[in-house]
């Protein structure tokens, strides 16, 4: 909880401005707003954060209180929670990926310090094991399935796009090279990708036609974001996806069973013409709160509109509207501040300077 | 001067105390009428233990304020039904409910009714999951939290869920022809469904209260609780349910009103 110095108002610890006032707030949790995007590129991170995790989040936590406050927009938004990594880091990740120790040494390629069970270096995705680490084989489980082989092939292929993490405090970071032909992202494929437990092994495909990048989605678990342009309507269909600061929405069209044989309808609340409904995902069929649209449409915000979302300081206080013309449903950002998302079904073109989200993280693609 | 205080008997004139068959004087017969005189209603409707319905609000072809006798033991509602017809509701089955007497006692049967048989709630009812009920114009079904499906994958792969936060039990909307409408996670374990400031709010439903209704866990188990809404809060009976004068009914569109003569 943080306290607003202006207003009094308690503020979730994730909040950057007050839900009361407006003021910007301290950054006072330590708390690590994921595990990769907070670390700046370069090798000098490497060696903070193969130390073992709470003394990297003190560390951190320092950093970030003594930094003076910058004073920018809501910054863009970041997927990130923080718990599910913390638990991901300690407690779940698999043996190899977890550091075991505080022993590191340093990556042939990058020089970032890596902890010495380690395969791959978790900065730049280095085989290390190709440099003849009897050790580290020796420490790393037969087991592992996931390719290495992806997270060499940007480096070998002539960059034709790349995308540029936005971290969370707007400015970009890492760039990851993409080639003319099929560039597998994932888990598996290492680097800034390997640590992010949201991403599947292998998530998204990004390849391009004529000049166009597409991005393919992989059957992912979580899926690709594509933030839409403000103010230009985005058709939405029976079963569209779309995000809204950290809010997984699902468009459902208007079903209804059958009238019974003998001719009884089914009894219910008036109904005023809805065209579908939209339905908060908390499961993978699972939905938690859901409104129905009525034919004006409906405005959704953090504190304005007709569905608001007061504990998600991600949402702008008026974000996005779902509405219909001449009976096909729209979804429009209304000049929010980090954006609406829509998730790509199969495929999808990513023209020059769109903002993409996979996993925890958010790019913009650049060619 | 006085009336003589009994039957006088006819052949002689002489007064006939009341429960006897003969004149004590003359031994003429007292005739039977006069024996078994017994006080008359003026009309059926006073009839102790016989109930009728009053049509508090109908559809189109249904008057307001018509009501219906319940004298025989059984009286079949229903949108094809002979005894108590709702011929223009379409939220009636053929056959809807049947009215029928145990012993003393008036209970209303849902005859398995698409839609069913709404009961108004004095105060607090008990409720469960799966249940439905009214308030206003509006339909609801207590539905349970569903099974949490965001674990992670075998691959370690975490899903990405929407923020949430415990619940314990949902409350949908159910839209005329079938779809649901809003559904409420409660929070802090109830739900409060009104015109205005509540979890659920209908702006434009002029038959709500603006605090009408709340469904709250208390304990293990939840209850319906009326807020003294001005036009009550209804929950749909399971099977049969006993009657008492004063109880109210939804039927489809149509409200009724039970009454029983003590």
């Amino acid at each position: 909880m943080i306290v607003c110095s202006r207003c009094s108002k308690d503020n979730q610890d994730h909040y950057k401005f007050c839900l009361g006032c407006g003021a910007e707030l301290p950054r006072a949790s330590g708390k690590p707003r994921s595990s990769s995007t907070d670390t700046p590129p370069g090798g000098s991170s490497g060696s903070g954060r193969s130390t073992n995790a709470p003394r990297a989040r003190a560390a951190r936590g320092e950093a970030l209180a003594s930094a003076p406050q910058m004073d920018l927009e809501p910054t863009p938004m970041q997927a990130s929670r923080p718990e599910p990594v913390q638990v991901a880091q300690s407690d779940s990740l698999p043996p190899e990926l977890a550091p075991m120790e505080d022993q590191t040494s340093p990556c042939p390629h990058c020089g970032a310090g890596v902890p010495e069970n380690f395969r791959f270096c978790h900065v730049c995705g280095h085989d290390l094991h190709d440099e003849g680490g009897a050790q580290a084989a020796a420490h790393a489980p037969a087991e592992r399935t996931s390719a290495p082989a992806v997270a060499e092939a940007p480096k070998r292929a002539s960059m034709r796009a790349r995308l540029i993490l936005i971290q969370p405090d707007g400015s970009e970071g890492e760039m990851f090279p993409l080639a003319e032909g099929p560039t597998l992202i994932g888990r598996s494929s290492g680097g800034i990708f390997a640590n992010d437990a949201y991403l599947s092994p292998e998530h998204a495909e990004f390849r391009f036609e004529d000049d166009q990048l597409v991005v393919k989605d992989m059957e992912s678990l979580n899926g690709i974001y594509i933030r839409i342009e403000p103010d230009v309507p985005i058709e939405l269909f029976d079963g569209s996806i779309f995000r809204v600061g950290q809010e997984i929405l699902r468009f459902d069209g208007p079903t209804a069973p059958e009238p019974a044989a003998d001719g009884t309808q089914h009894m219910g609340s008036p109904h005023r013409g809805y065209l579908g409904r939209i339905s908060l995902l908390v499961g993978r069929e699972t939905t938690g709160n859901s409104y129905p649209i009525p034919p004006q449409g409906i405005h959704l915000g953090r504190e304005r509109g007709d569905v608001v979302f007061p504990e998600d300081g991600y949402v702008s206080g008026l974000h996005c509207r779902v509405h219909s013309e001449v009976g096909h449903v729209f979804l429009t950002d209304i000049g929010s501040s980090n954006g609406t998302f829509v998730r790509v079904s199969n495929e999808s073109f990513v023209p020059q300077g769109t903002f993409v989200l996979m996993g925890q993280q958010l790019f913009r693609a650049e060619y | 001067m006085e009336q003589a205080r009994n039957y006088v008997c006819t052949e002689c004139a002489s007064p006939v105390p009341s429960g006897h068959k003969f004149c004590g004087a003359c031994g003429a017969g007292v005739p039977h009428e006069a024996q078994t005189l017994e006080t008359k209603f003026f009309g059926a409707l006073q009839m102790p233990g016989k109930a009728r319905l009053i049509i508090v609000r109908g559809d189109e072809a249904m008057g307001e304020g018509l009501s219906y006798l319940l004298q025989a033991t059984e009286h079949i509602a229903g949108r094809e039904a002979d005894q108590i017809p709702f011929p223009s509701d379409t939220w009636l089955s053929p056959r809807h409910a049947n009215f029928l007497y145990r012993g003393e006692k008036l209970v209303v049967r849902d005859e398995g009714s698409l839609n069913g048989v709404y009961i108004r709630i004095r105060g607090a009812a008990p409720i469960k999951v799966g249940d439905h009920f009214l308030c206003g114009q509006q339909l609801f079904r207590v539905d349970a939290t569903p099974r949490d499906t965001s674990g992670p994958e075998a691959d370690q792969t975490y899903f990405y869920s929407s923020p949430k936060r415990p619940s314990a039990f949902r409350v949908t909307q159910v839209l005329e022809g079938g779809m649901d409408g809003i559904v409420c996670c409660a929070h802090e374990h109830a739900v409060h469904i009104g015109r205005e400031e509540c979890d659920i709010n209908f702006p434009d439903d002029v038959y709500l209260s603006p605090r009408h209704a709340r469904v709250e866990m208390s304990g293990e188990s939840l209850e319906l609780i009326d807020e003294s809404s001005q036009n009550g809060t209804y929950v749909r009976i399971r099977g049969e349910r006993e009657l008492s004068h004063g109880d109210y009914l939804f039927l489809g569109r149509n409200l009724l009103r039970v009454e029983v003569t003590a």
